[in-house]
């Protein structure tokens, strides 16, 4: 529907258009940057969840789980509020770390409604690698670290490769909560979504149809990794 | 030498209580337990993997109760392998080497010596994926031996395989003691292993040792229910074989056993009675001393001798009848003791009593060499 639209001439050039580049760049930059937190945190935190028994795990879990049930608008307005209207948030923007309608909110936005999905895969992907590889590595002279690094990290390759994947495809299509802590400011916080977003609310469809047709493309190559790489994405 | 003091550890499911035990350097110990029964954890506990709640461990003198894996020189073999499936078999067996950072030459030598010895050295380049579980349970063998530990954990290594290949890695740890002179603790739920492999076995049993002692004081003397209830079916002697037509005879107290098993070796020629022999020799004992077993629901009693083609017919007298309901089992004395199982309808039908005058017949297929 949405690619039968306009030709593809009118797609190739809008894709030439100022706006549209200005926003392809900003989501790749946006969405690797969130991955990559994502990752950081994700990694260790899903490690320790799935490895260690302490006080108020489930606790832990289920609020690390929240983002996932909760509508990424609602979550974006929570982020505003936090890092506009809270004594955290204005300490922190006085650091310059200001996150209310700049493209470092961006970052923020995705990586707090993405983080939830990576850890979830990457908690699935420890759990299933038994502790015993580990207790092998440290008999053969490793230190903790060297097991982790050695041994299970490379053996969860796999899931980190499947969850970035998904959480980098998931970033580059957040509107939500982008929208709430970024705004929408063309030029500016003008990310694929945003500009479908901003485009079609002035008519002006064939940039909008531009934006749409190249998140579909983006969801249909993760998807192609996902399917080529592990079998689909229900081992997660 | 290696000598755990009183230690104990509870996980919940699994626990230890108050195990005490020493294993001489050298020495190959078997663990024998049903599964549950703590064995695991005793392993782990010495490999530094689990900490005990209370006691000491003690390897050559020092203590390593709270000392890292890494620096205790013990290495690990578990049963399901838990070989490093993202590397090959090569740098699965110098894993630990590189990360010791041992020379390269060094490395190369200690690998492919330990892959001659287990024969896996043609494997080197595949994944462990490819490997069957033989191959496998050899490469994380030669994996842990390249470290040349001191004490050289097994937990149930071959009780995951199937029984041929079994066999023949039992015959090769054998030969990896001997080779290497390692302290080796072995972990099974299996008795042939107990007889073919054990200098000492110690017996587990919910979380405690209860049992200590070599392999025929443990099945002579039972201490547990468990190693009871496994003479119960099995009537196992220790003889001297010799050669008769072609098949192995065994000796015991005088008594001539016959058993099927072929003077020359299995299947592949490469074990019988001589290498039996050259084993006893080597290990100083007297003639080739091997053991025999003979399940009980394969003698048959009779109060008469049986016109059969069973090779193996003795007379002894009835010593003791224990009912157990459906099956009833009879000690008989034929100058050594034998036990047979009956169905009760069976011992009914032969109205037995203590000291009444038996013959016991069984084939020579029934007479199972280890």
């Amino acid at each position: 529907m949405v690619l039968s639209r306009s030709p593809p001439e009118t797609f190739l050039a809008t894709l030439r258009s100022e706006e549209i580049q200005f926003a392809i760049g900003l989501s790749l930059k946006t969405s690797i940057a969130s991955t990559v937190l994502c990752i950081l945190v994700a990694v260790p935190a899903a490690y320790a969840l799935a490895r260690y028994d302490f006080p108020g795990k489930s606790l832990v879990s289920a609020i690390l789980d929240m983002p996932l049930s909760l509508p990424p608008l609602v979550a974006g307005i929570g982020l505003l509020l936090f890092f506009g209207a809270s004594m955290p948030g204005k300490e922190l923007a006085e650091f310059g770390l200001v996150f209310v309608f700049t493209p470092a909110g961006i970052v923020v936005a995705q990586f707090f409604v993405n983080v939830p999905f990576m850890l979830r895969i990457m908690r699935s992907t420890f759990e299933g690698i038994s502790p015993r590889y580990e207790h092998v590595a440290k008999t053969l002279g490793c230190t903790d670290a060297q097991a982790i690094l050695r041994v299970t990290l490379p053996m969860a390759s796999n899931g980190l490769l499947a969850g970035s994947v998904i959480t980098w495809s998931k970033g580059i299509g957040e509107f939500g909560a982008v929208l709430m802590l970024a705004g929408a400011t063309r030029m500016r916080t003008e990310t694929l979504p945003i500009s479908l977003f901003l485009n079609m609310s002035c008519g002006r469809l064939d940039e909008a149809i531009s934006a749409a047709t190249i998140l579909i493309l983006v969801s249909v190559v993760s998807l192609c990794v996902f399917e080529w790489r592990f079998g689909g994405l229900r081992h997660f | 030498m290696l000598r755990i003091e009183k230690v104990s550890k509870d996980l919940g499911d699994f626990v230890l209580r108050d195990v005490s035990l020493e294993v001489g350097s050298g020495e190959y110990l078997v663990i024998i337990g049903p599964t549950g029964s703590g064995k695991t954890i005793l392993m782990e506990t010495v490999a530094g993997i689990s900490s005990p709640d209370e006691g000491r461990i003690f390897l050559d003198g020092r203590e390593i109760t709270r000392e890292v894996p890494r620096n205790r020189k013990v290495c690990m073999v578990y049963q399901d392998f838990m070989l490093f499936p993202h590397l090959s078999v090569k740098e699965n067996i110098a894993f630990g080497l590189r990360v010791r950072k041992a020379a390269t030459d060094e490395i190369e030598e200690r690998v492919n010596e330990a892959s001659e010895l287990l024969g896996i050295s043609h494997l080197h380049h595949r994944m462990p994926e490819t490997l069957s579980g033989g191959e496998k349970q050899r490469v994380s063998i030669a994996r842990a031996i390249v470290m040349e530990p001191k004490v050289l954990l097994l937990d149930e290594p071959l009780s995951a395989l199937d029984g041929v290949t079994r066999e023949k890695l039992r015959r090769e740890l054998k030969r990896i003691h001997e080779v290497y002179g390692t302290t080796i603790i072995h972990v099974t739920h299996n008795f042939e292993e107990v007889f073919s492999l054990a200098d000492k076995v110690a017996v587990m049993s919910r979380g405690e040792i209860v049992q200590v002692g070599t392999p025929e004081d443990i099945f002579r003397r039972p201490r547990c229910e468990m190693i009871a209830n496994f003479v119960g079916v099995e009537n196992i002697f220790r003889g001297v074989a010799s050669k008769s037509r072609g098949l192995v005879e065994i000796e015991v107290e005088g008594l001539k056993i016959a058993s099927a098993t072929s003077w020359n070796g299995d299947e592949d020629g490469k074990w019988g009675a001589d290498q039996w022999r050259v084993r006893a020799i080597r290990e100083g004992k007297k003639g080739s001393e091997v053991f025999a077993s003979v399940r009980s629901e394969d003698i048959l009693i009779s109060k008469a001798p049986l016109e059969s083609s069973a090779r193996n017919s003795f007379e002894g007298r009835v010593v003791e009848i224990s009912n157990g309901g459906t099956m009833v089992k009879v000690w008989v004395d034929v100058g050594i003791p034998f036990m047979v199982m009956l169905t009760r309808r069976g011992y009914e039908e032969m109205d037995l009593a203590v000291g009444d005058h038996v013959y016991l017949t069984f084939k020579a297929t029934a007479v199972h060499v280890f």
